[in-house]
């Protein structure tokens, strides 16, 4: 089991995600990542396989960035009006692996409005973490969607 | 209104009123009357693909579908045949089937245990001895209904309530050209259907999708907020995709020169296809690229360099069967438009592996699925966010006629159909041609 001040530090580090993306700070959301970090959300559940099968997002840094800058900059129409969210996260737990990296699982729910449509997804985040100084990075996140393989109209903001 | 009032069936008069050769009325997309006559007229006359072959390869493969109004369940049968049944035991009236596909002996109803083979049939009852003397196994009103005919072109496998259809070939038409496209693209002369796919909704209408699918015209418009990001990117800078996300976000901000180049095409029937718009990176298979390589080598090994040159060179884009498949041949894509109501549509998105050729081929299919048909597209929650706000708009009575004029007359007629450049609006011409034709036509 992890010592508390680092339990405490990654759950910190989960809460700060979680702000940047309600805030819409999505750049500095984008910063949390390794420069090879991977956000993953698989289509099915269990999913280990990004590659034969489809996944809802699958983006390394780089394609992250373009996300970033459309949800930021261009207008996206589904985007209009931006969306606002409430992003929980809770029941974290955290472990550290013998590379000195950090596996945290977490349950969220995300609440997003857009003009008259509100929206609830909730499922489990699962983290590798990297540490850097005082703080983490994110090498991958993966959000296991409770609803992967389910019927879906368009998702505008990152879970 | 009272609701026991008993609403005037549409008359054929009716239908060819909501039309005119460069206008639709707004009803067409937003009365509930006009969806029920479709449902009666085109998803129950015409062939409606339900299922493809790899689904089905074993005695017992199922896909649960729909089909019109109903759910039906596509069976493979241990007399190697195709049957479409529908999801109701004849009890009680209870649904049966509750998984998408999947593999059973027997269809077992959970209320009271009656079972059934895969061609619908009864297999067992349990305390036989409690039901009438004349309670027969082989009474077809004990079976899962079967429903419809069904045939396969290639692999796809389609079917109708039509008592009486035309040929599958003969509604398929040149449309054949780009499912043998697909499978000729396999080097073991094979597809397989993917196991992950996606499902959408929009709150719309089935057509505005078809029509958005044939409309080269807006994606400068509608998909600029992920091509102006995907400009300012450094190229090459994923390390998951060889740039391919990047490049197909690019694709949709086209010069002017290229986007002149597109020509669209419309059948009789309301068929539609138009050139390739994605000209660049591990789209195209260049020599450059190691995979397009060992690829084009396994193809020519079966098919010799001259044929392997001329299906490679078939290079059609959003290839929309009427009234409800859109096939791209190139990146083994396909999807289907399932009408829930006058105002929602489902779509299932998927994309095919080709046997024989490298497994990278499959990996670069499987990304061009998430790209474009993921519920977080770049580019397709746009469209789909745009199909909304036409519903939104149409189902308000102002101003009941809507605008489908551009390039009207321009277009060049042959007897295979039409031919326009990419401004025209001449593929929803021809849609709504082949729609008031079905609509009206004569019950068979």
């Amino acid at each position: 089991m992890l010592d508390h001040e680092t339990q405490r530090r990654i759950e910190l580090f989960l809460f700060e995600e979680a702000r940047l993306l309600d805030s819409g700070q999505f750049q500095e959301w984008l910063k949390l990542y390794e420069p090879q970090g991977i956000y993953w959300m698989p289509s099915q559940p269990g999913q280990t396989d990004p590659l034969n099968v489809a996944s809802i997002v699958y983006e390394d840094h780089a394609i992250l960035s373009i996300r970033v800058q459309r949800l930021l900059e261009a207008r996206a129409l589904v985007l209009t009006p931006m969306p606002r969210t409430t992003h929980l996260v809770s029941n974290v737990e955290a472990e550290e692996t013998p590379g000195g990296e950090f596996k945290v699982g977490a349950a969220f729910i995300c609440v997003e409005h857009q003009a008259d449509k509100q929206k609830i997804y909730s499922g489990r985040h699962s983290y590798q973490l990297t540490r850097l100084d005082d703080s983490f990075r994110i090498k991958m996140k993966r959000v296991n969607l409770m609803n992967s393989d389910g019927i879906h109209s368009p998702m505008a903001v990152p879970l | 209104m009272d609701h026991l009032t008993e609403q005037q069936p549409l008359t054929a008069a009716d239908i060819r009123g909501l039309v005119r050769p460069d206008h639709v009325h707004r009803r067409a997309y937003a009365d509930a009357a006009v969806f029920q006559l479709e449902q009666e007229r085109i998803f129950s006359k015409l062939w409606i693909y339900v299922a493809h072959e790899s689904q089905l390869k074993k005695p017992g493969d199922f896909v649960r579908t729909r089909l019109a109004n109903y759910e039906v369940v596509v069976t493979r049968h241990t007399d190697g045949n195709i049957y479409v049944l529908q999801n109701r035991c004849p009890h009680r009236g209870a649904r049966i089937c509750m998984a998408d596909r999947g593999n059973a002996k027997v269809f077992s109803c959970p209320y009271h245990a009656w079972s059934f083979r895969p061609d619908g049939t009864l297999d067992s009852v349990p305390h036989r001895q409690s039901y009438p003397e004349a309670f027969s196994y082989d009474d077809p009103q004990n079976h899962m209904q079967r429903t419809g005919r069904v045939a396969a072109y290639r692999g796809f496998v389609f079917a109708t309530l039509n008592e009486n259809p035309a040929p599958l070939i003969e509604h398929l038409g040149p449309m054949t050209e780009v499912i043998d496209n697909l499978v000729d693209r396999a080097p073991a002369g094979e597809i397989e259907i993917a196991d992950s796919s996606f499902t959408l909704e929009y709150r719309g209408n089935w057509k505005l999708h078809l029509e958005n699918a044939a409309d080269i015209f807006h994606p400068s418009f509608v998909h600029n907020s992920s091509v102006q990001p995907a400009r300012r990117a450094p190229a090459n800078a994923s390390i998951l995709d060889q740039d391919q996300t990047r490049e197909m976000l690019l694709a949709n901000g086209f010069g002017t020169n290229e986007w002149e180049t597109i020509q669209l095409n419309g059948l009789p029937g309301g068929h539609a296809f138009m050139n390739n718009i994605y000209s660049k990176g591990v789209l195209v298979g260049q020599d450059t690229d190691p995979v397009a390589v060992r690829y084009r080598a396994a193809l020519t090994a079966k098919l010799g360099p001259e044929r392997t040159a001329k299906v490679l060179g078939v290079n059609r884009f959003n290839n929309i069967i009427y009234p409800n498949l859109i096939i791209n041949a190139q990146y083994q894509q396909m999807r289907v438009t399932v009408p829930i109501s006058v105002d929602r549509t489902l779509l299932h998105v998927h994309c095919f592996r080709l046997k024989g050729a490298p497994d990278e081929m499959f990996h670069r299919a499987v990304r061009f699925l998430t790209t474009l048909g993921s519920p977080m597209s770049m580019i397709f929650s746009d469209d789909m966010e745009m199909l909304e706000r036409c519903q939104q708009g149409l189902e308000k009575d102002v101003g009941p006629w809507i605008d489908i004029s551009r390039g009207f007359g321009m277009e060049k007629r042959g007897t295979d159909g039409s031919v326009s450049g990419p401004a025209s609006e001449m593929p929803m011409r021809v849609q709504f041609k082949a729609w008031v034709d079905y609509l009206t036509a004569e019950a068979a």
